[in-house]
């Protein structure tokens, strides 16, 4: 559409200094993350002098963190507790969203507005409001210190995201065709498999990756709920801060492994996720 | 190829009406009832349940017996200062950031709306620090940036003649805004690189045979195409913003303020007060005053889907 | 025998208070191709879609066959519909997309095949039967959306503009392959275009629609020669009649020049109130030396006929005339020429209706103080 700004009479020279001005601003603002890497391949005596660029590089940190450290929470433990609730409740999602958008989107019911603000009002109430009663509750069902928790919490904290990018992403797909399915016989079953998944597929990846990156990351709920055995990766990455001692060296390896799923995700299908949300956010 | 072919097929995007018998309704509504069923749940009880329990005076630590005591907490809470100070934290660092976040986003989303070289590149840089966790960025800005020792920061601002600043110590609002806009920076900028791209290229061409300049295209053209956008901006940042809880835990724990609504009702609740009966007529409040800025802000949304409707 | 009838079929959007379709009356027989034909918000795709089911209706009935329809789903009326921008299922081959509806019956696989590969040949599709829709050229598409429709067999055919996005040549074409086909099928059809001429070269019957309401449903060559209101006389035909005011009196005055009227109009002219208008079709001027002067604005010279575009003072106010003359035409723009009448002459009342025709024939007049004046 409008990638070509570049016309004629516009001096070359401009171009290029904008070029060059993005590549400045774009690599300092990078600069934490490269940081970051940088210090995970040093020994915390590096790391902790004044910021240096040249170092001998070691993978020792990364050994260090991987490493089931005694007492609270191993990486491996951490990382499949993260993997397993992150891909289930975004299953989950998916399979309660895709409807929901379609009554809301293809065939909606009569007061689909209304139902939609509903799903982003609830994005208003603080989380820290509900954790109370949600300990309570997570106690008395046996739930605290579980994977189960946190798959729910999760899904209910995606699902209006999704809906509400779901429903936009169904919205561009032509009526006709859907007329035209109806007229062919096609049920709801039918549409849906044969017309609305394929045609949306891309929203639908990138609805799903946005889930993922929101619940990989998520904090709050997993500390509140799960201090010690369902434990997820942001906590694991907390337990690499200690009190004596260096360990900006350790903490930034740790961090890498922990960002390194969600940022490569996050990379490889960037145009996706940059179309999905401009798409489903703004529509 | 396939989005083209989708455009040519088009006619009107919209929803498909046929029938008018009764159950036909009901079948129209079954597809949308898990997933509201589960979303109702999973806010309203608690919801309800903070109320009960808003009413009481119940310490969970040490055990106590919970009492009805009626409006006792919200008058106890209109002359607590420190809840005052909590929201007021709150306001300012939801302000700053949103705000912060989209002027520098709209900067990059306008230097890289233009074609050049490696410009994938630089955009795959930037989207970055969204894709992190929280609890990380603030780690490492707290220790590898912020640092007075050995902080980054400190190291340029000591190369350019200036004293080093233990930053989270001396300004642990403004670290935490900081890196709230590091952190929201992309987001904005996808929305408004989003909106700068959908810009109709004919109306730029026609205005640039007018003779209109760059700057002069930017003012009356491109910012009044953008406004949709920002407002949308603001809407989504705000509703993720508000409710930052990570940073401020990792950051500061709290410290002198930069103690926010979500962080004060922890304190008092899970995070050490345990005034179960307390904490949830704080959440009640916050709650409203959220409601009341979500109407605000949504009578702004439906301008944003009316305007769809009749697009 | 599948007939299809509108029994006073109305649809209102809602939030509006006109009805998009106002109580339609329609019988279409069976094996009739009908064309449903009027300007954009006349309602003809909405009375085409109430016929899909992709519209409710909000008062009135339609039957396909003895079978009333009304509330009855889309896919349970045994039509098949083909849309203005074709939409053909862009992931599917050209042969899945024909046999998508087959498979949602549960047509059994070699049959689907069978009539997919029939209807191809029919359509000459079948070199890209494997095809996705966008390695298709336009015509190429609108014939898999034909082929979709025809290889289901349905009670109805149903089609919305399908020429409409063909480029002017091809859907010349096109056009009269649609027609030999309808023809060959047999199967009731109900045909949606804007375009008067597609109308008229593909109806049985054509049904015009003004705002929802219907004008006149009759053959091509009787809503030609006696259309039944002035509407009707103005979207049929092109370039559209000549119509000219005048008063309600005998004689009937055109700028300084009478017209003498023979036929049944003649008797209705009652001196009232209210103004007619008189209605010429193109080929009925005649540009020469009649008594009626006029001056040529421009010559449209397209090889077999000349369309001569006239101006004249009439009533106070300037009037534009058009006239069909045969080549070659020797006048040019600026000249002085003479009108005469050479054919049937309408008079519509005014409200619109007709009150007949008749042969007209123009003299000059007296000089009188009504037509022209400087």
């Amino acid at each position: 559409m409008n990638d070509e700004r570049a016309v004629v009479g516009e001096r070359r020279w401009v171009n290029a200094v904008f070029g060059l001005m993005a590549w400045v601003l774009g690599l300092i603002f990078f600069f934490p993350v490269f940081w970051m890497v940088l210090n995970s391949f040093k020994t915390e005596a590096d790391a902790n002098t004044s910021p240096k660029l040249f170092f001998d590089p070691t993978l020792d940190r990364y050994r260090d963190v991987t490493e089931s450290a005694g007492g609270v929470l191993s990486f491996s433990q951490a990382f499949t507790n993260s993997a397993v609730i992150v891909l289930v409740s975004t299953l989950i999602v998916l399979a309660l969203a895709i409807p929901a958008a379609y009554a809301l989107a293809i065939r909606p019911v009569h007061k689909w507005r209304d139902v939609l603000f509903f799903f982003i009002s609830t994005k208003f109430l603080p989380v820290v409001a509900s954790i109370l009663p949600l300990w309570i509750l997570a106690r008395n069902f046996g739930l605290l210190n579980t994977r189960t928790v946190l798959v729910i919490l999760y899904t209910g904290m995606n699902l209006p995201l999704a809906v509400w990018m779901l429903r936009s992403f169904f919205q561009e797909i032509p009526r006709e065709l859907i007329e035209a399915a109806e007229i062919d016989g096609a049920n709801l079953r039918g549409q849906l498999t044969s017309i609305i998944l394929p045609m949306a597929a891309p929203g639908i990846a990138a609805t799903a990756l946005l889930c993922v990156v929101f619940a990989w990351n998520e904090f709050f709920y997993a500390v509140q709920l799960n201090p010690v055995s369902g434990s997820t990766v942001p906590i694991w990455v907390t337990s690499n801060v200690s009190t004596r001692g260096d360990f900006l060296a350790k903490l930034s390896a740790a961090s890498v492994l922990a960002c390194l799923p969600v940022v490569i995700a996050g990379w490889l299908a960037q145009k996706r996720m940059i179309r999905g949300l401009a798409m489903g956010a703004i529509k | 190829m396939a989005q083209e072919t989708a455009d040519a097929l088009r006619v009107t995007p919209g929803p498909v009406k046929t029938g008018r018998s009764v159950s036909a309704s009901w079948r129209l509504r079954l597809p949308l009832m898990p997933a509201l069923v589960f979303v109702v749940l999973l806010t309203q009880v608690p919801f309800v349940m903070s109320i009960y329990y808003s009413l009481t005076d119940w310490k969970v630590v040490p055990p106590g017996p919970r009492e009805f005591i009626g409006l006792d907490n919200y008058q106890k809470l209109l002359h607590d200062h420190f809840f005052g100070n909590a929201a007021w934290v709150s306001v300012e660092m939801t302000v700053a950031s949103v705000l912060g976040s989209l002027v520098l986003g709209t900067a990059f989303a306008l230097l890289l709306d233009r074609k050049f070289f490696g410009r994938s590149v630089i955009r795959t840089l930037l989207i970055t620090p969204f894709l992190m966790m929280p609890v990380v960025v603030g780690l490492v800005w707290k220790n590898q940036m912020f640092s007075g020792l050995y902080g980054v920061v400190n190291w340029v601002i000591e190369k350019l003649g200036g004293t080093p600043v233990e930053f989270v110590s001396r300004y642990p609002l403004l670290s935490i805004i900081i890196v709230l806009i590091w952190q929201w920076t992309p987001f904005m900028m996808l929305i408004m690189l989003a909106g700068l791209q959908s810009q109709p290229s004919d109306v730029l061409e026609a205005a640039k045979v007018d003779g209109a300049t760059p700057v002069g295209i930017f003012r009356q053209l491109t910012l009044s195409h953008l406004r949709p956008y920002m407002e949308l901006g603001i809407l989504l940042g705000t509703i993720y913003l508000i409710q930052v809880f990570d940073q401020v835990a990792v950051m500061t724990g709290g410290g002198p303020g930069s103690t926010n609504l979500p962080y004060f009702v922890f304190e008092r609740s899970i995070g050490g007060g345990w005034a179960f009966g307390r904490a949830s007529s704080y959440s009640i409040v916050v709650v409203v005053a959220s409601i009341i800025i979500a109407t605000v802000a949504l009578r702004v949304l439906s301008q944003l889907l009316r305007g769809e409707e009749s697009a | 025998m599948t007939t299809v009838t509108y029994d006073a079929a109305t649809r209102i959007y809602p939030g509006t208070d006109t009805p998009a379709v106002d109580r339609l009356d329609l019988e279409i027989g069976d094996g009739e191709l009908l064309v449903l034909v009027g300007p954009s918000g006349s309602g003809k795709s909405t009375a085409l879609r109430m016929l899909a089911g992709l519209e409710p209706l909000d008062a009135g009935a339609i039957r396909i066959g003895e079978r009333d329809v009304s509330d009855v789903r889309p896919r349970d009326r045994d039509i098949a519909m083909v849309f203005q921008n074709y939409a053909l299922y862009p992931q599917l081959s050209v042969a899945d997309n024909m046999g998508f509806a087959l498979k949602q019956q549960g047509v059994p696989k070699a049959e689907r095949a069978e009539r997919v590969r029939e209807t191809a040949r029919i359509l000459d599709l079948t070199p890209y039967l494997d095809r996705k829709p966008k390695h298709l050229s336009g015509g190429q598409r609108q014939r898999v959306a034909m082929g979709r429709a025809i290889v289901r067999r349905p009670a109805v055919y149903l089609m919305d503009e399908p020429l409409s996005n063909l480029d002017a040549k091809l859907r010349v074409q096109t056009r009269t392959e649609v027609v030999e086909m309808q023809d060959r099928l047999g199967v009731t059809t109900v045909y949606v275009t804007h375009d008067q001429v597609e109308a008229m070269t593909m109806g049985d019957r054509v049904a015009v629609l003004k705002d929802g309401v219907l004008q006149q449903c009759a053959a091509p060559s009787e809503l030609y020669h006696r259309p039944v209101n002035l509407f009707v006389a103005g979207f049929i035909g092109s370039p559209a009649m000549n119509q000219i005011l005048v008063d309600n009196r005998r004689p009937l005055q055109v700028a300084d020049c009478e017209v003498e009227l023979d036929g049944p109009a003649d008797v209705r002219l009652d001196g009232g109130e209210g103004t007619l208008t008189l209605g010429l079709r193109p080929e009925a001027l005649r540009v020469g030396d009649g008594p009626l002067r006029a001056r040529i604005r421009t010559v449209e010279d397209l090889g077999s006929e000349v369309f001569v575009h006239v101006a004249l003072e009439h009533r106070g106010a300037n009037l534009a005339l058009v006239s069909k003359m045969p080549a070659p035409f020797t006048g040019r723009a600026g000249d002085d020429v003479g009108l005469q009448i050479v054919g049937t002459t309408y008079l519509f009342a005014d409200d619109g209706s007709a009150l007949g025709s008749g042969t007209g024939r123009l003299q000059a007049g007296e000089p009188s103080s009504a037509g022209r004046s400087q």
